[in-house]
């Protein structure tokens, strides 16, 4: 082959390359596409537990985002376009996470990222997002409170409605100490979720000159089936005079079980990621079976109001959707599921759904994900009906500090009037 | 009769040969497994330990312990690593990965960053445990437990290994020897035939004349003997027809 013929076929490949490409990149522009957006839809990426120990929280979070979505699109949708949420599973597990966020990104080329659930799974995500910034992908709404997605280097790259598990922790110890109770023990998951609410209870302590007296861990997938005796025991010896749990419902309800079994009646709390109707649904069922209540004394801290409120608007809009829609699982994770018809899990979905749209409308008719940023970073005072508006600016990205504390009354989570019944 | 009792014999020998054979590099094995798997496995914790302590610095001064915590949980999950804990300065803990507890073994043990320590965690096991102090011991040190339970647990796979290859070539040296013995003694039977034949002609159970002429005709040591015999019988003096 000589060196002419060579330059020639190299000249004809680069034509024809270019003739067959013009098209796509014309149709693509037309589109809109790149940004994982078409001309009717706008598709967000999610990657959350939809099976295993964690389930419901993966679930209800998709159905209460699901029952808003549903309402905007019957309505025309964001600027035309209806909002898909493209849902993978990685049963709170932080590898399969990798791998979703991986398909999410380069196969699916969602818009952004949505409504990701777990602490574990959320910081290794994290510096994917790190790797692709160039692409402005951006993670909305995580359900977690831990810190990585809250401060350098990755703050940047994430969106954060709910309140901080430091905060959660922090109002848990500051009125368990208001009331007499100071010998706090923890316990939690034995991973970087665990690990964050443990930080924010030592934190909530050292700022009182005190310490925590006990702690006891287990196994990230732990079931209610299982038994944490040793972790009781381990916690009892410390003569606690309350305990604050860092967990998910299954492992907490059989610690909750298990403990008052063995006669430790101390209150135990638990933050909001614990999915406080799926844990009272698994006590409710024991406690009904053992002819004793294993309901007692349970205080869960919540970063959304109470859904059996009447004080925030945005509940009753919540309530009224939820049963307009009566949102499905994820396609495929339905299966031997009973649907909840309220959560805190779900309304937290709501929510996230809502300021969501907020977002993509005020981004405007022409999506792209370099516009996300400043779009966020423009957001003050925005009023989701939670009861306090909604601000971010461009060094916090987190939209609320709300706190809502919860007591079981009557088999249901409501909001508590008065800290004294637990007066020691 | 006779034939069962010289297997018995060979057999004897050959499980002797064979049990001091696996004994002897089943003690070999023992001995170059563990010395070598624990060489390893304690250069591959240290390693790991000096890795995290070096990426730790950076988390435990700017960030949250659930950023450092997410570290430890990747590297546990590495074979053989059983435990990671990161202590400060202080003695203060940082992160771990003990469930469902820390073991009050190590709660109450004194520790050296640098230092490579046995453990014996009643519940737990038993650990080899090296440390690796965080810039130079100011920040803190990372502690990685190795679990001795797989390096017996290894061991034993490749004992168990060793001995299943040596059981097979013992049966096969069983077989082997059963054949050969039958080989040497079927001649020895039919010279106790022939030998009885020239004591007593007449009675049952006599060597035919075409085995005998065969056994005559032998050129070893059998046909040597079978023509003793036979000349023996005859009253001759002297020495037997050679061949």
């Amino acid at each position: 082959m000589t060196e002419r013929f060579r330059s020639k076929a190299a000249r004809h490949l680069i034509v024809a390359g270019a003739a067959l490409a013009v098209p796509v990149l014309l149709a693509a522009q037309a589109t809109g596409q790149a940004d994982g957006v078409t001309r009717d839809r706008i598709t967000v990426g999610m990657s959350a537990a939809f099976s295993g120990a964690s389930r419901s929280l993966g679930i209800e979070l998709y159905r209460g985002s699901m029952a808003y979505l549903e309402e905007v699109n019957r309505n025309g949708g964001v600027h035309g376009r209806r909002v898909h949420i493209q849902a993978y599973d990685d049963g709170y597990q932080p590898n399969a996470a990798i791998q979703n966020t991986l398909k999410l990104m380069r196969e699916d080329q969602v818009f952004l990222l949505f409504n990701y659930v777990g602490t574990p799974t959320v910081t290794r995500v994290l510096p994917l997002l790190k790797k692709y910034e160039a692409s402005h992908f951006r993670l909305f709404f995580p359900f977690t409170g831990a810190q990585p997605h809250r401060e350098p280097p990755y703050g940047s790259l994430a969106v954060n409605l709910r309140a901080s598990y430091r905060q959660e922790t922090r109002g848990l110890v500051d009125n368990f100490l208001t009331i007499g109770r100071t010998r706090v023990a923890v316990f939690y998951q034995a991973d970087a979720y665990g690990r964050s609410g443990w930080v924010g209870v030592r934190e909530a302590l050292a700022a009182h000159e005190l310490k925590i007296v006990g702690e006891a861990t287990y196994t990230r997938g732990t079931k209610y089936g299982d038994t944490l005796d040793r972790q009781v025991a381990i916690l009892q010896d410390v003569r606690p005079d309350v305990i604050i749990s860092i967990g998910a419902y299954e492992a907490c309800a059989a610690f909750i079980r298990d403990a008052r079994k063995a006669g430790l009646d101390v209150p135990i709390a638990n933050v909001s990621f614990v999915g406080s109707e799926s844990l009272l649904a698994l006590l409710a069922a024991s406690s009904t079976q053992d002819g004793r209540n294993y309901t007692a004394n349970l205080v869960n801290s919540q970063v959304v109001p109470s859904y059996e409120s009447a004080t925030a608007p945005v509940v009753k809009e919540y309530r009224t959707l939820m049963e307009r829609h009566r949102p499905a699982a994820p396609p495929g994770f339905g299966d031997g599921y009973t649907p909840l018809p309220f959560s805190f899990v779900s309304l937290e979905g709501f929510l996230n759904a809502k300021l969501l749209v907020e977002i993509l409308t005020r981004i405007g008719p022409h999506p792209e994900r370099r516009a996300i940023a400043e779009t966020v970073a423009g957001l003050t005072h925005i009023e989701l009906g939670m009861g306090s508006p909604v601000s971010f600016t461009p060094d916090r990205n987190q939209g609320s500090d709300a706190i809502y504390y919860t007591t079981v009354r009557n088999g249901r989570f409501v909001p508590i009037a008065n800290w004294q019944e637990w007066r020691k | 009769m006779r034939i069962a009792k010289l297997f018995r014999a060979t057999m004897f020998g050959i499980f002797l040969l064979f049990g001091l054979i696996a004994l002897s590099t089943s003690a070999l094995c023992v001995y170059t497994v563990d010395k070598q798997l624990s060489s390893e496995y304690e250069a591959n914790s240290r390693a790991i330990a000096q890795s995290i302590a070096n990426s730790s610095l950076d988390i435990i001064l700017n960030r949250d312990l659930s950023t450092l915590q997410s570290l430890i949980d990747q590297f546990k999950e590495l074979q053989g690593i059983k435990y990671i804990y990161i202590v400060s300065e202080d003695g203060d803990w940082l992160a771990h990965t003990f469930v469902p507890g820390i073991p009050q073994e190590i709660l109450s043990a004194s520790r050296l960053p640098g230092e490579t320590v046995e453990r014996q965690l009643p519940g737990f096991g038993e650990f080899v445990e090296v440390s690796s102090p965080i810039l130079d011991g100011i920040a803190g040190s990372v502690h990685v437990g190795m679990d001795k339970g797989l390096i017996a647990l290894k061991i034993q796979t490749a004992i168990g290994q060793q001995i299943y290859l040596i059981s097979i070539i013992f049966i096969v040296s069983i077989i082997g020897s059963y054949l050969l013995v039958n080989l040497a003694a079927g001649p020895i039977l039919r010279l106790d035939q022939y030998a009885r034949t020239l004591a007593a002609p007449a009675a049952p159970g006599g060597l035919p004349p075409g085995q005998a002429q065969a056994l005559l005709e032998r050129s070893d040591e059998v046909g040597q003997m079978a023509r003793l015999y036979r000349h023996l019988a005859m009253g001759g003096a002297g020495a037997p027809e050679a061949r």
